[in-house]
């Protein structure tokens, strides 16, 4: 993870990188471009000046024709040449690189040349001229230089903005992070937004607001609708039963009709069992449980084994446990516990008496393996009230429970079938 | 002994004072919050049964208010709110016990039992019946003046009959007192009777009267005078 600037950073860098790479030709072509004009200008302006000057002087032809002789030998660069008039040509404008005949070391020099027709005593002469100009490669490497020079210039200056921005713009924004994080709708706690005059963060935190009192509002109608829903449930249940434990103390009661008060003693205590059920499953799906608690996984597992200990016993399954010390993680442990009752429970339910039991916890999976005889159908596995097998006598949300509690913790639960062994597997 | 069931609910009120009633329990009604804060201003109870949603107010104040006039009666909370935030602050105000709906009468009065009996026997936590003496605070049972080892279920198992005297209890309660949440979602309930058996055994292996009994097959009642 990258914070937002550092990543606007990189593209904009990279996109000043280009720009400039492009500019280092452009700018090599723009100035040779210039500097050939000038000097075809100046090489245009010395032809002009010389047949000026050589007319001026107003020499006989023979010496001038020595003048000329003595101009072409002292005078580098340039050349007089005399040419018929029919050879008359347009000026000439073009450039040449050769090696430099004086200098100790051979290199390499670039030449703007013009060969422009000039009249001396109305007679053509083929002027040319020759004037040194800077080699391109210097002139590239320069403005390299230059750019690199500037590109590492505005790096800096954009990684000191950024630094700078990123502690004053973002202010708002990260006060406003912080107080979400510490939002707990379970706790209900109004979140105060700091002012800002950035219009983005103000809308944020408006539209953050907003969100959030809504959310309260929509969150304490569910929770009182279901401790409402609890209260009118129970209420009845517990005059049910608590008639059915006034009626057992009849002494008239018969045997036959004392069966029956235990038979409707047992309907009660699972439909009470279901709706405290179905009021759990309905909070876990408000979120009304906090997640934040530190749950010691494996005491909770030692607990339940101890507490179901004696039911193993009387089913005579040989548990086989595998549970490895403090295995801790960040959930809630009423739930967990919960779940791991349930896997439990449901193991014992469904084992038949001498079978086995396999309990195995790490770091990351908790596994609880039983002997059975056929696949569940692992489509109707996890929903609610969906009957797996002909027995009638559990809640028909157990599973159901468990799966929205591995949902809750964001852990993965699985279900195989493999040597006749059922096995659920928690990754936590 | 006196007992104020605070409680909206007619029915449950009737049922639990029926229940309660012999046994020197003597109950009084309170439907609402005025009429429960009246009565306690007035009057003192050995238990106070609280049902935290009053229709004209929340049964917490009532706590409130016996905390802040000293009263020593016991407090037992009954709630159809499962809702552990609602446990903590009840017990945080002063409540001794709670209780969820729907429970069973039995558990009820086993509960109101062991309150009534931590708050005026302070020190002298022992229960007699003839040759048996239970020290609820040492947890020890003794027959003749001879301790016997129980283990934490049949002793428990046994405060559980003794504060339920002469009341006839069915398996499936006692299974639901023992296992809690869990009971019915176990095929039988065949533990709950062998841990009677063996708290049976052990009674009248150290030469206890016959005083647990077992009535239609699978009831159980503890029978005293």
């Amino acid at each position: 993870m990258k914070p937002l600037l550092s990543r606007t950073t990189k593209p904009f860098i990279i996109y000043v990188l280009i720009i400039l790479v492009i500019s280092i030709p452009v700018y090599y072509f723009v100035v040779d471009a210039i500097w050939k004009g000038e000097l075809d200008e100046h090489n245009t302006t010395i032809a002009r000046k010389t047949a000026y000057e050589f007319n001026n002087l107003k020499l006989s032809d023979a010496a001038l024709e020595k003048s000329i002789a003595l101009w072409n030998q002292i005078q580098p660069g340039t050349d007089i040449e005399k040419i018929p008039f029919n050879h008359v040509k347009k000026d000439m404008f073009f450039t040449v690189e050769k090696q430099k005949t004086f200098a100790s070391k051979p290199e390499i020099e670039r030449y703007r040349c013009l060969k422009k027709v000039i009249y001396i005593h109305h007679a053509p002469y083929l002027f040319t001229v020759e004037t040194n100009i800077e080699e391109s490669q210097e002139t590239v490497a320069a403005i390299a230089l230059i750019t690199v020079f500037f590109f590492v210039l505005i790096v800096v200056g954009l990684l000191f903005l950024n630094k700078k921005l990123s502690t004053s713009i973002w202010k708002p924004f990260r006060h406003t992070l912080d107080q979400l994080k510490t939002f707990n709708l379970n706790n209900q706690t109004k979140i105060e937004f700091d002012n800002t005059d950035i219009s983005e963060f103000e809308e944020l935190n408006q539209s953050l607001s907003k969100l959030i009192e809504h959310n309260i509002s929509v969150f304490k109608t569910q929770k009182e609708f279901t401790e409402n829903a609890s209260h009118e449930l129970q209420t009845p249940l517990a005059i049910l039963k608590n008639k059915l434990d006034i009626l057992l103390q009849d002494e008239d009661l018969t045997e036959k009709q004392y069966q029956i008060t235990e038979e409707m003693n047992k309907a009660l205590t699972r439909s009470s069992r279901i709706n405290k059920n179905l009021l759990l499953l309905a909070k876990i799906d408000n979120s009304q449980f906090d997640n934040t608690e530190i749950i010691y996984f494996d005491r909770l597992l030692h607990q339940s084994m101890e507490i179901l200990q004696e039911h193993f016993e009387l089913k005579n399954i040989s548990v086989n446990e595998n549970i490895s010390s403090s295995v801790k993680v960040n959930g809630n442990s009423s739930l967990t516990e919960v779940l791991i009752n349930n896997l439990i429970l449901n193991a014992i339910r469904h084992t038949p008496p001498d079978g086995s039991i396999s309990v195995t916890l790490t770091d990351s999976l908790f596994e609880i393996a039983n002997s059975g005889t056929e696949k569940l159908n692992t489509d109707l596995l996890f929903k609610r009230f969906s009957k797996l097998s002909a027995d009638h006598s559990g809640s028909g949300l157990g599973l159901a429970i468990i799966s929205e509690i591995c949902k809750f913790h964001q852990w993965k639960i699985n279900y195989t079938f493999e040597n006749n062994t059922h096995i659920f597997s928690v990754m936590i | 002994m006196k007992i104020l069931i605070i409680e909206d609910e007619t029915e449950l009120a009737k049922s639990i004072s029926e229940y309660l009633s012999g046994e020197n329990y003597l109950c009084e009604f309170a439907s609402t919050y005025n009429d429960a804060m009246n009565k306690i201003e007035f009057f003192s109870y050995d238990c106070i049964l609280l049902d935290i949603m009053l229709p004209d107010g929340n049964g917490l104040t009532i706590l409130e208010e016996l905390k802040r006039q000293n009263k020593q009666d016991g407090v037992i909370i009954i709630s159809a709110k499962n809702a552990l935030d609602d446990k903590i602050s009840g017990l945080q105000l002063g409540a001794d016990d709670y209780l969820t709906k729907p429970f069973h009468l039995s558990e009820l009065m086993a509960r109101i039992y062991s309150i009534i009996r931590r708050k005026q026997f302070n020190n002298s936590n022992v229960i007699k019946q003839n040759e048996l003496q239970i020290d609820l605070l040492a947890k020890t049972v003794s027959i003749n003046n001879k301790t016997i080892v129980l283990t934490k279920k049949e002793f428990d198992l046994l405060i559980y009959f003794v504060g339920n005297k002469n009341k006839v209890i069915s398996k499936s309660t006692l299974a639901e007192h023992l296992s809690g949440d869990f009971a019915d979602m176990l095929d039988n309930h065949d533990f709950v009777y062998a841990h009677v058996k063996n708290l049976k055994k052990k009674l009248y292996d150290a030469g206890c009267e016959h005083y647990l009994k077992t009535v239609y097959g699978t009831g159980y009642k503890w029978e005293s005078n």
